[in-house]
């Protein structure tokens, strides 16, 4: 189970037993054009240091991974990681909780909006 | 100063489903624009507030007396908290928005509010009053976003499962979002706690997150991860 090449894989967890096939090296840059726009949207310079984009960069991606973890503890206990497992590690936390039903009810408007524009469509074309 | 029509602005009218502003509307706030300058002055306190709030003001949009409850309110309006503080700081529009062509359906998903013709009637109203800095920033606040592929990518490394359903890279991107949000806030705390200025530095950063660790927002590892 000790992968040598890959950080955050190589984190002892009994489940993930089988080695990820896309070895994720740690990689610098991942996030580094979307969180310049994010870093401005939140508050920082237009153009912000580098420095402080790679230092939020390692932030998010720690917080990403311990995050991911701790669902992975809740959802072995079920089975299989599902979304309920993230929603179950931010459920004290109010605004985030909130944001992401918005997000998953949106998705849903969006789908049925799609369906229904899809069947309009249809009937206009038997129509002609 | 009468805001013409934003670009960004119209074609957040157009993805809102309500019709917009009455005109009576509009002349009551622009009325009340010479007032613009002592909201960015507000320093800590929020335009807008949490939602049950909104029915406490009435037409008046300026709510300087309302304490920031950033605690129950959403990231928006926190997020423009912090704005508004830096707004009055004049600050080169450096980026142009190229943002445009990527993700529309990102930005379709991410509205301020429900299909809640009140809110959005507000909504309609504080951002009419934004200046062209303000804009830009709250533009830039509402389109980014972590790119769905390399959170996938990145999910997908950690649990080593390939079963990452899209919803929930969605959520994981949202949480990510708001969590570098908390972040800056934070930081923009201390900045101003330190009497500091200018580009936000790594070492706000680190007491930022270090205070959120203290609050007990970031989800601490059970075992230490010693060799990077």
């Amino acid at each position: 189970m000790s992968h040598p090449s890959t950080g955050p894989s190589s984190k002892a967890k009994v489940e993930s037993s089988q080695p990820s096939e896309t070895s994720f090296k740690r990689k610098r840059g991942v996030f580094q054009k979307d969180l310049q726009h994010m870093m401005y949207g939140f508050g920082d310079d237009p153009s912000p240091l580098p420095e402080t984009v790679t230092l939020v960069e390692d932030i998010v991606m720690d917080y990403v991974t311990d995050l991911a973890h701790k669902a992975q503890d809740i959802g072995s206990k079920r089975g299989k990681l599902s979304i309920e497992d993230f929603l179950f590690l931010i459920r004290k936390d109010m605004p985030k909780l909130n944001r992401c039903t918005e997000l998953l009810s949106m998705r849903e408007e969006l789908k049925q909006a799609r369906k229904a524009f899809e069947v309009d469509e249809e009937k206009l074309a038997t129509l002609e | 100063m009468k805001q013409s029509k934003d670009p960004f602005e119209a074609a957040l009218e157009e993805q809102e489903e309500s019709p917009p502003n009455s005109p009576v509307g509009e002349d009551e706030l622009n009325s009340q624009t010479p007032n613009e300058p002592q909201n960015q002055t507000n320093g800590g306190h929020s335009l807008l507030v949490d939602d049950d709030d909104y029915d406490e003001i009435g037409p008046n949009v300026k709510n300087s007396s309302h304490p920031s409850s950033t605690s129950t309110s959403k990231l928006h309006s926190t997020s423009i908290n912090a704005n508004v503080a830096t707004g009055a700081t004049t600050k080169n529009k450096e980026y142009d928005d190229d943002e445009e062509e990527e993700n529309v359906e990102v930005e379709l998903s991410k509205f301020p509010s429900s299909a809640d013709p009140t809110k959005m009637a507000k909504m309609q109203a504080i951002l009419s009053q934004f200046t062209e800095d303000q804009m830009s920033r709250y533009e830039s606040f509402r389109r980014s976003a972590l790119q769905r592929s390399n959170m996938r990518r990145l999910l997908v490394s950690i649990t080593g499962s390939q079963k990452i359903s899209l919803p929930m890279t969605i959520v994981v991107c949202g949480i990510a979002k708001m969590f570098v949000g908390e972040l800056f806030e934070k930081a923009r705390i201390v900045m101003t706690e330190r009497k500091e200025s200018g580009p936000i530095r790594p070492c706000h950063i680190r007491e930022a997150y270090r205070r959120l660790k203290l609050e007990g927002k970031v989800p601490k590892r059970s075992v230490q991860r010693l060799f990077r």
